[in-house]
Parts: C-alpha cells; sequence; structure tokens
C-alpha cells in the first residue's frame, strides 16, 4: 500500500504550481515555499515543512479550526481565529524579511 | 425651470374643456414621497444561556460565515502577485464590516456568535489586505526597478546567487 501512496506524492512534487512572480522575476514572493512546505508534511517531515514555510502549520490548524468553530460554535472561537491569524501574518512577514537578509530569495 | 412647472396648474382650469390633457398632468406633478422608514424598536436583550446561538427569533448575521472563510482564505491566496489576497481580503474586509453595522442597529435580532464572527472575519480581512497592499508595494518596487535599470538589476540577481 506504502508504494502508490509515495509514488502519487512523488508526482505531485513534479506538478507543484510555479509562482508567476519567481518565473517571471527569479525572486520568491511571500508565498514561495508554501506547497513544498505541505508537500514535506504529507511526507511526513515536520522539520523540512517548517524549514520550507513556517506558517504552514499554524495555515491549516486555523483552517480546520474555522471549519470546527462554524460547525460547533465555540466561546472563545473567534477571538482564537483572530489571535492565530495575526501571529500567522507576523510569522509571514518574519520569514520573508530573514529570507531577504538572508540572500534565500532565490532558492 | 419653476415657470414651466407652474404653467400647468394656472392652465388647468383651460384645460378642462379638452377634456383629456388634466387627467394626465396631475400624475406628474407631484413627486411621491415615501413615508419615512421607521427602524422597527429593538428587541430583548439576547439572553445570557444562549450557547448555540441565542434564544428565539435570533438568526445568524447573513454574511458573517462568509467574512470570515474569506478573511481566512485571503492569506494563502496572496502569492499571485497579492492580487487575490487584496480582492478576497477586502470583500472580507466590507462584509464583516457591514454586518457589525447591521448588528448595532438591533443587537438582538442577531446572535451574538455570528457578531463575533464578523468581526473575527473583518479583522482577518485588513490583516490580508495590509499584508497583500506590502506585497504588491515589494513588487511594484521590484518591476519598476527592474524596468528602470536591467544592469543593476542582473548584477543584484546575480550577487544574491
Amino acid at each position: 500500500m506504502a508504494h502508490p501512496h509515495k509514488s502519487f506524492l512523488d508526482w505531485l512534487g513534479g506538478h507543484l504550481l510555479s509562482c508567476p512572480f519567481k518565473t517571471h522575476f527569479g525572486i520568491d514572493c511571500p508565498g514561495c515555499g508554501l506547497q513544498r512546505s505541505v508537500l514535506a508534511l504529507l511526507k511526513g517531515d515536520l522539520i523540512d515543512s517548517f524549514r520550507f514555510y513556517p506558517a504552514t502549520l499554524p495555515l491549516i490548524f486555523i483552517v480546520f479550526f474555522t471549519l470546527i468553530h462554524l460547525k460547533f460554535d465555540f466561546k472563545f472561537g473567534a477571538q482564537l481565529i483572530k489571535i492565530v491569524f495575526a501571529g500567522i501574518a507576523v510569522i509571514i512577514l518574519i520569514n520573508y524579511i530573514y529570507k531577504i537578509y538572508n540572500h534565500q530569495l532565490l532558492s | 425651470m419653476s415657470e414651466e412647472q407652474e404653467n400647468p396648474q394656472e392652465n388647468k382650469p383651460i384645460d378642462l374643456s379638452k377634456k383629456e390633457e388634466p387627467v394626465v398632468q396631475p400624475i406628474n406633478e407631484g413627486p411621491v414621497t415615501p413615508p419615512p422608514f421607521q427602524q422597527p424598536p429593538p428587541f430583548q436583550q439576547p439572553p445570557p444561556f444562549g450557547q448555540f446561538g441565542g434564544g428565539f427569533g435570533q438568526q445568524n448575521l447573513p454574511n458573517a460565515t462568509a467574512a470570515l472563510v474569506l478573511g481566512i482564505i485571503a492569506l494563502p491566496a496572496c502569492c499571485f502577485y497579492g492580487i487575490f489576497g487584496l480582492i478576497f481580503g477586502i470583500i472580507a474586509w466590507i462584509l464583516g464590516s457591514g454586518d457589525m453595522k447591521k448588528y448595532q442597529l438591533n443587537p438582538g435580532l442577531y446572535t451574538e456568535s455570528s457578531y463575533k464572527n464578523a468581526k473575527a472575519g473583518k479583522i482577518c480581512g485588513m490583516i490580508a489586505t495590509i499584508l497583500s497592499v506590502l506585497t504588491i508595494l515589494f513588487f511594484v518596487l521590484v518591476i519598476v526597478g527592474a524596468i528602470t535599470n536591467p544592469q543593476m538589476y542582473d548584477d543584484f540577481i546575480r550577487g544574491m546567487k
């Protein structure tokens, strides 16, 4: 059972959508790395996933938490969504600034 | 203009002999002012025990869910030149703030949880909009730099490698 699954992930790795900004100008955009990160997560590699894009896990968390919150209507849900969302925005900004300063935009 | 409007009124008794025109004219004259819309008095405050959508007669705000979902989608959608993130963020912002106003007009009519959702959607939309605007500004800077002096841009790219 493991073999077709792995080959599917490999096939997915070869068919990622390419960033239009990166293909035209050669520089990463703030969202670059997200697909590689999700792919690494699907393969079970948490460290690689974090290295490609640190905001992946919180993003996946907030999407699923929002779905659950809309279904079950937690009391603290909206507040938590706001906080996590702001945190993700800060993570994305810091990640991009870090990439600029460490010359990783062309990776 | 005022004379033209007054003339048909003055000519009314004269036109009565023609029998047909005065029937048409009074319809066009007075603009029909609709009666001023009165806000219905706010209903009772939501009961404190209402956990899952409150008491009777309360409904969710119409766009709260849409605002929240769009606001969250807007963040990963900023990849494509930041345009989709901007669009989704602004839509979420507008929907959320509109629903907040709707709730504040009569707070008893809608559930408080949907109000919180609308507020969260508005804030998420704001954050996503700000991030997208920053992204677009950066992109514009890079594109302008690449167009104005491509030689420097190439050196810059080579220097980063």
